[in-house]
């Protein structure tokens, strides 16, 4: 099968929406999510006693979305939008603990050297 | 392995016609040994582990479904009997509402109780996974089992407004397969911890997870890691120094021995 079929196959393929119709609607509730995201800042700081700052949970909070700045499925960025938003739930009403939101900054984790000494060094290649 | 097929056939057919009789007059041991060492083509015994096979109820069972597929016939793609007579119904994902609420309702079927709701996971598939109902009659003492498919991006119907107890469980395949039920009144996860990234009964996903747990003194508090193995799983050699299916292996070498001694 040529890609181009393969292409047109894809596209002409019917699918069930998850939520969304369009780009629009989608793109409607992705910034939705982030504004509850951002108006819940606060509380959550208060709420899990955090070590850091509005303005660094802002940063954060944005850097999280532009994560997946790239995606282009609807049905994708819809699934997205629902994690979230169930994340959301967990972290107001505070089912989750401190280290929960805690590793969103990951402060532990060393980044893995990328340059051949580094990873020699380390004992992996 | 052919002889073996029809020896089995045959002790089948025997199994059924005297049931009764049978298990009471042919100890287990007689039946291992006449099995192995038959030469004659008339089998007397019956291997004691075959399931008796009860044509009535697979008949009833069948019709049954067939009359299901009648009922609905928009819905139901394929309805077929397992082995222990248990009627499968497969239908379309846009059916889940219609055919369950059928099932339930219907004065023929009253599948009013929802047994388990559960999925399973294809990767090779177009629809990768498969979500099961199982559903009992307490006014006809049977159950019945529903089939759909769905995959990682496609929402499902929620069950629940057909039946309460579908709730759980759909909170369950949610969270084990990350299947989708839109209007589900609550759905989120069940099983996992919060913070748990993926779905773990996916056959994708690794045996160790993606993240780890574990206290750290500097930070004074549980962190969470991506997960690092300090070394490769072991691969062990589960294949057992005896052999499992002698008898077979006896067929084959005469089998071979015939061969080499023919042309000459």
């Amino acid at each position: 099968m040529s890609s181009s079929r393969l292409v047109n196959l894809r596209t002409a393929r019917q699918v069930k929406p998850m939520l969304s119709l369009d780009r629009a609607e989608a793109r409607t509730r992705v910034i939705n999510l982030y504004k509850a995201w951002y108006r819940q800042i606060p509380q959550i700081a208060i709420d899990y006693d955090l070590p850091k700052t509005q303005s660094e949970c802002k940063k954060k909070l944005k850097e999280m979305f532009m994560k997946n700045k790239d995606v282009k499925d609807i049905r994708i960025i819809d699934a997205l939008v629902i994690k979230g938003q169930m994340e959301l739930k967990e972290t107001v009403q505070v089912w989750k603990q401190k280290h929960g939101i805690m590793a969103f900054w990951a402060p532990t984790v060393e980044p893995k050297p990328k340059d051949f000494m580094g990873k020699f060094l380390d004992g992996h290649n | 392995m052919a002889a073996c097929a029809r020896r089995l056939a045959v002790s089948m057919t025997k199994y059924t016609s005297n049931h009764g009789i049978f298990r009471s007059m042919v100890p287990r041991a007689a039946g291992v040994g006449a099995f192995r060492t038959s030469s004659t083509t008339s089998q007397t015994d019956l291997h004691p582990t075959i399931r008796p096979v009860n044509a009535v109820e697979r008949t009833t069972v069948s019709e049954y479904g067939q009359y299901v597929a009648e009922c609905l016939p928009k819905y139901v793609q394929q309805v077929q009997v397992s082995a222990g007579n248990e009627l499968e119904i497969l239908i379309a994902p846009e059916g889940v509402i219609p055919v369950l609420t059928f099932l339930r309702d219907h004065i023929n079927a009253q599948y009013t109780c929802i047994t388990d709701l559960c999925g399973m996971d294809v990767p090779t598939r177009e629809y990768r996974f498969e979500v099961i109902y199982n559903l009992l009659s307490v006014r006809y003492n049977t159950r019945i089992r529903v089939k759909t498919y769905t995959d990682e991006l496609t929402p499902l119907d929620s069950a629940c407004e057909v039946f309460q107890g579908a709730n759980w469980y759909e909170r369950e395949v949610w969270d084990m397969f990350g299947v989708y039920f839109s209007n589900h009144p609550d759905l989120r996860r069940i099983l996992t911890d919060y913070g748990f990234e993926g779905h773990p009964f996916r056959k994708d996903f690794p045996l160790t997870g993606y993240v780890e747990c574990r206290y750290d003194d500097e930070e004074k508090r549980v962190v969470m890691e991506p997960v690092e193995l300090a070394q490769e799983f072991r691969k062990f050699d589960l294949s057992a120094p005896w052999e499992q299916f002698p008898q077979f292996r006896k067929a084959l070498e005469k089998a071979e021995v015939d061969e080499e001694t023919q042309p000459k």
